[in-house]
């Protein structure tokens, strides 16, 4: 019998190494990510809860099968992200279209660093702020979409972000400086409508 | 989602299809297999620059004005073109090899790119020094198709007797002033030798370049002569043919020995 306690204090690179000798061990690393990764396929996608639990299931079964290429010259959170990433990319080439509107689950402390690095006019109301954003954010590039959502609502830095959609860290800086421009502008449009 | 219906689910599918994690050989295999043909690209385009660096120290610069040609011109005419395509070629696979290494991502194209030029000349100038280049340049001018057309245009340029330019193999000499040449295309030349500006003496056997003047169909008055080194394996493919005799002269082609 597996004691929750001892892998839940395991780190997620430990509990790799436990997962290839114990299968039963990944239920951990599942619950450890379902939640995050479920919410991150949602927001840069927008597909619906039943489709986006599928892709889920993709991603973990193929985690599974690649966890003998996780090492560490990466974080394990950056790998699995990057996973998620590619299986959103695969799905939404198959897909050949894009969300129209995302409908995106943003808190608010994330909408006010949002706001603050995009000079986004304080008069408007928090709830339309955040539909505001959503709009924008269905209107830029993927790619530029991507790195909003990897920054400013996944949370992640820039060598996480670089590891994830496997760019080099100055592609990074300079497609987030022009995603921020991309997003206020629209704001701006969109607002003055 | 119910935490505890999706693990199941994800654990039962794993169980009902099999699925096992492949195995540590088979990533490490993949990533050995990119860094050794990255590496092997590397060395292929080093090569590229050895014989580059043998074609470029043999230029014709200094002769320049003895054929006529400014130097735009001759720079135009000596630029190794294919070499340098087929550099490009292989920068390019050292490229895309390391962009799928396992971190090659994090390294900007303008980084492996200017890595892999200075890898590739360094590396170069060593097998060039070696001797590689002038192997490559005389293993290509025996064998390879178009070599005096793509690989090394100069033959072609030096094969150009309207100009003023043959290159060929003397066969036989004939007294102090005159010898017979085979030229590329295994025509055989009476060539008459005019004044002593030789930067070598003529001498059966090594190909030869000649700057000079073409006074019949298959006489050529020289008055330059220098040895030939990028291209030379090119006139060890001669092998006995149709040709057209010299006029007054036997036929000597089959006496013709390609030995240097």
């Amino acid at each position: 019998m597996i004691e929750n306690i001892d892998f839940e204090k395991k780190t997620d690179e430990e509990l790799v190494a436990i997962v290839l000798e114990n299968q039963g061990v990944f239920s951990y690393l599942v619950n450890r990510y379902k939640d995050k990764l479920l919410r991150y396929i949602r927001r840069i996608s927008n597909v619906g809860l039943e489709e986006a639990e599928d892709m889920l299931q993709n991603i973990f079964i193929k985690v599974y099968l690649n966890l003998n290429d996780f090492d560490d010259s990466l974080k394990f959170s950056s790998w699995i992200y990057r996973i998620a990433h590619n299986e959103v990319i695969d799905n939404y080439r198959k897909r050949k279209a894009r969300p129209q509107l995302l409908d995106i689950d943003i808190q608010e402390s994330q909408i006010r660093e949002l706001a603050g690095e995009t000079d986004l006019f304080e008069e408007v109301a928090r709830q339309e702020l955040k539909q505001e954003i959503s709009q924008a954010l269905s209107q830029i590039d993927l790619k530029y979409q991507e790195m909003i959502i990897l920054k400013y609502l996944e949370e992640k830095d820039y060598q996480e972000i670089s590891d994830i959609i496997k760019k080099p860290l100055g592609t990074v800086a300079s497609r987030m400086n022009k995603a921020k421009a991309e997003l206020k502008k629209f704001l701006n449009a969109n607002h003055k409508l | 989602m119910e935490n505890e219906i999706f693990n199941k689910e994800i654990l039962e599918k794993l169980q009902e299809l099999k699925i096992k994690p492949r195995a540590r050989w088979h990533f490490l295999l993949k990533n050995y297999a990119i860094w050794v043909s990255g590496v092997f690209a590397l060395l292929i385009g080093a090569a590229a620059v050895s014989v580059m660096i043998y074609l470029g120290s043999y230029n014709d610069f200094a002769i320049r004005q003895d054929i006529n040609k400014s130097f735009g011109e001759m720079l135009l005419l000596t630029l190794p073109y294919f070499w340098l395509i087929f550099l490009g070629l292989f920068i390019f696979i050292v490229y895309y090899n390391l962009k799928h290494t396992k971190t090659g991502y994090r390294y900007s194209i303008g980084l492996i790119i200017t890595v892999a030029v200075i890898t590739s000349i360094f590396l170069g100038g060593i097998f060039y020094a070696a001797g590689l280049g002038q192997e490559l340049d005389e293993v290509l001018g025996q064998k390879a198709p178009l070599y005096g057309e793509m690989i090394n245009p100069r033959v072609d340029f030096w094969s150009n007797p309207e100009e003023g330019r043959l290159i060929g193999v003397i066969v036989d000499q004939i007294g102090d002033e005159e010898f017979v040449l085979i030229d590329k295309d295994q025509q055989e030349w009476l060539v008459k030798i005019k004044g002593d500006d030789f930067v070598i003496p003529p001498q059966a056997g090594g190909p030869l370049r000649l700057i000079g003047e073409k006074k019949s169909d298959n006489i050529f008055e020289v008055f330059k002569v220098m040895p030939m080194m990028p291209g030379r394996g090119f006139f060890k493919r001669m092998n006995g043919g149709p040709h057209p005799p010299v006029p007054g002269n036997p036929r000597m082609l089959e006496r013709i020995e390609v030995n240097y």
